[in-house]
């Protein structure tokens, strides 16, 4: 990186960039992904160790991954540390950079990803597997642990994929499970080490820490439980280039206790801990200065929840008036009334997510949402002057019967009606229905894949049923089979997202990308087949032997029981304890009173 | 009703920016210092910026312009410059405030010179750009998406040289702004490429100076009641 004035003319000169870099810039879409240049980047010259943080997406996607900004805010400005940032080049870059040999290099210093000390990756789902082989590749650090050497960095993964490290387990020297807020300094520290072997050895004592091959007992996933005292990021990295999303956050509440059977966000973050008004809408005033936002956002898994909402909404409006206060969730049961709140602050479309079609298959996944509740959150959709409305649902969840499919499009008829009732046809209503994946660690990580033939039948189905004036958009049918394939992979299923990735598949999770064909010919050759979760028996399955979640195995066994026979559970912040076994040794719900 | 001339310059990382970007990053950075800008009536007000001349993805700036609707009560533009300094990207620098009224005809580009490095032995780009002069016109098609157009770019581009630079050869040219619009420095460094036989991918693009008609008098673009810290 140079040292010259930012604007001035040395910069003309191109010495920001390697001139090796600068060629290629010249010639690729939206150069902006590659150079850096944000509001609030760190720079930290000379510091130790250099730590490269990386999403393994595009640029646009990946700066808006709040995690990222967490761990590079902390590291940068908590620790002795350097934090870098790297995304996944768009192909055309990823070309160019083969065709000259140029490696991957981050938008901090320009300086080659390979030098770090640590390559950290959050990984957020299945189909971004194989972007993370190609940065290893694009960078020149060998894809393998097991190959890499004293000059190779220590490849560090983290993120909710890692629920089951498996599929990617070779390719990484250690995984850690859970939240690392409050280890960051420790990993740090780990560092220090003078070899690559005694920093491996120290980053495997410190707690959460899973090194395939290495560790001989599951990962306890770690919880940060000074979160509800802790403020949130107040000067993240704004991006210049467009990004996908374009607000200040603040994370209000982690966690989630609503116990939807088929949600690994929900199981996996818990307990639910809420950060308190104040400082909440301190952080809120801060970001806004800080970013140049003029929207904010109340982020959590389901925000309408956060105990304080109202009173977080109110004093930011008095602060700043004019700035608009998002939620990215809200839930149907609640929804009549949250609307109404945040009518002023929304704009254009209202998202609701009923999942399934019928109350036997709602209360099946723990939904609890019925018709009348549905009923009330349309009629404030439109009533409080939204023109659009999208329903999400999923299909192929287990003990689904055609008769739920159906219920989808009745559940749509009686939106659709009550839309040219209320809004008189300036209303735009679709129906958006994904696949469902079963995932580890959930009370459904047992149940099958419901399979290609039967999810495209269903499709059709469904397409019969529908409204004609009812635009609704299925999920890839083939892009599922895949991730339900890697979402409960054991050891060996490395194999297919290596084969894959060798045979070209990118960016799978882009439909332009995404060639199924790629990883028919992987599954062929690996022997491994497509969709089916490597289960050993009712009990045993491989994500167990690296991870301890926090959520018992007795408990999920119980849920999944009681989603046979319909019967609902209450959430255990509005009743009595669920005995998931989450709480304990330190770990604790932490509400507002 | 209070516009104010911000100029500023484009390097580094900013250079890589498309218009729309830019423009985002000014209005960004307005905001970051605390500077209001008006807004656009309507059901979705937007702020009042606009670039009046576009900078190409990759070229660097070094007197950009952004024309800025501010409230009429806000106080002095040199207090103003020196937070939007503070607030700005890396890359991008304001450089100078020149507050106008309401009746101020909007600044119009009448010429703007360029350079860049290319790849390939002086002598032959020498030579291209020797051809270039001795040409009566030179026809180009510009495909987009609001359809074909020619362009005789003999009309627009002008003072065309190439020297001996560090890693290749310096192109320079100005580019004309006429009424029925300007040719794209892309279009003139590909064609002086391609007849000196080398790759048309350019470094170190760089706008160096525009001519502007309507910019209120004085020594340039940081003219008139021109504020600096």
């Amino acid at each position: 990186m140079n040292t010259s004035a930012p604007g001035s003319l040395d910069s003309c000169r191109d010495d920001w960039f390697p001139d090796e870099v600068a060629r290629l810039l010249a010639r690729v879409t939206r150069p902006g992904r590659y150079t850096g240049g944000e509001f609030n980047l760190r720079l930290k010259p000379g510091a130790s160790p250099r730590i490269v943080l990386s999403y393994p997406d595009v640029y646009e996607i990946g700066i808006s991954n709040p995690a990222l900004q967490i761990l590079y805010a902390h590291l940068n400005d908590a620790t002795p540390a350097a934090a870098e940032r790297a995304y996944c080049p768009w192909p055309d870059m990823a070309a160019l950079m083969r065709a000259h040999d140029v490696p991957l290099w981050t938008l901090e210093t320009m300086e080659p990803v390979a030098g770090c000390d640590l390559w950290g990756f959050t990984l957020p789902h299945e189909l971004t597997y194989t972007n993370v082989l190609e940065m290893l590749d694009l960078a020149g650090v060998p894809l393998h642990a097991a190959e890499r050497g004293e000059g190779d960095p220590v490849v560090l993964g983290g993120g909710p994929a890692v629920a089951d490290p498996w599929p990617l387990a070779p390719f990484f020297d250690a995984f850690f499970i859970g939240e690392v807020e409050h280890r960051l300094d420790e990993i740090v520290e780990a560092l220090a080490a003078p070899s690559r072997a005694l920093r491996l050895q120290a980053l495997a004592a410190v707690p959460g820490m899973w090194l395939p091959g290495v560790s001989e007992r599951p990962a306890q996933r770690q919880v940060f439980t000074a979160f509800s005292s802790t403020p949130p990021v107040l000067r993240p990295v704004v991006p210049v280039l467009e990004a996908v999303h374009d607000r200040a956050i603040v994370e209000v509440m982690r966690g989630c206790t609503a116990g939807c059977r088929f949600c690994q966000a929900g199981m996996w973050y818990r307990p639910v801990r809420e950060r308190p008004v104040d400082l909440v809408v301190d952080a809120a005033e801060q970001l806004l200065s800080e970013t140049g936002c003029d929207e904010v956002s109340l982020l959590s898994l389901s925000s309408c929840d956060y105990s304080g909402v109202e009173e977080a909404l109110k004093r930011i409006r008095d602060l700043r008036p004019g700035v608009r206060v998002s939620l990215p969730s809200l839930r149907i049961d609640s929804a009549a009334e949250s609307l109404g709140r945040f009518a002023a602050d929304q704009r254009g479309s209202v998202t609701l997510a009923p999942e399934a079609g019928t109350q036997e298959l709602r209360d099946a996944i723990n939904k609890g949402v019925d018709d009348v509740q549905f009923e009330e959150a349309v009629r404030a959709t439109f009533g409080g002057g939204f023109t659009g409305l999208k329903l999400y649902f999923m299909i192929g969840l287990p003990g689904e019967t055609d008769a739920d499919v159906v219920g989808i499009a009745h559940m749509a008829a009686t939106a659709a009606r009550l839309a040219k009732e209320i809004a008189r046809g300036r209303a735009r209503l679709s129906v958006a229905v994904s696949s469902y994946v079963p995932k580890a660690h959930t009370p459904f990580q047992l149940e099958p894949f419901a399979g290609a033939a039967l999810l495209r039948r269903r499709q059709q189905l469904l397409r019969d049923a529908m409204p004609r004036h009812v635009r609704v958009t299925f999920h890839d049918v083939a892009a599922s089979l895949v991730e339900a394939t890697l979402a409960r992979g054991g050891p060996g299923s490395d194999r297919l997202v290596e084969e894959a990735w060798r045979r070209g598949a990118r960016f799978d999770g882009w439909s332009e990308h995404f060639r199924f064909p790629l990883w028919e010919a992987a599954a062929a050759a690996t022997g491994i087949e497509l969709g089916a979760a490597d289960l050993h028996g009712d009990t045993a399955v491989p994500w167990e032997s690296a991870v301890a979640p926090g959520v018992t195995g007795a408990f999920l066994a119980d849920e999944r029981e009681r989603a046979a026979r319909g019967a609902l559970t209450d959430d255990c912040r509005d009743g009595s304890c669920t005995v998931c076994g989450v709480c304990g040794g330190g770990v604790e719900m932490d509400v507002l009173p | 009703m209070t516009w104010w001339l911000l100029t500023f310059s484009r390097g580094g990382p900013a250079s890589y920016l498309s218009h729309l970007d830019t423009a985002r990053a000014v209005q960004r950075t307005f905001a970051r210092a605390g500077v209001p800008i008006s807004l656009s009536q309507g059901m979705r007000p937007k702020p009042r910026v606009s670039l009046p001349l576009p900078l190409p993805v990759g070229a660097a700036g070094r007197e950009e312009l952004a024309v800025v609707e501010v409230p009429d009560d806000l106080p002095g533009a040199a207090t103003a410059l020196r937070d939007l300094r503070a607030a700005a990207p890396p890359g991008l620098t304001p450089l100078a405030i020149v507050v106008v009224g309401e009746q101020h005809p909007r600044p119009q580009a009448v010429e703007a010179s360029y350079a860049c490095v290319l790849d390939g032995d002086a002598g032959t780009l020498e030579a291209a750009v020797e051809r270039y002069g001795t040409e009566e016109s030179v026809v180009r098609e510009r495909v987009s998406p609001k359809g074909r157009r020619t362009l005789d770019l003999k009309k627009y581009v002008v003072h065309a040289a190439a020297e001996p630079a560090p890693g290749g050869t310096r192109l320079s040219f100005a580019i004309r702004h006429r009424d029925d619009g300007a040719a794209r420095p892309q279009e003139f460094i590909d064609l002086i490429a391609t007849w000196a036989g080398v790759e048309p991918v350019m470094r170190c693009l760089e706008r160096r100076r525009v001519t502007w008609k309507g910019m209120p008098p004085g020594r340039g673009p940081g003219a008139g009641r021109s504020e600096s810290p």
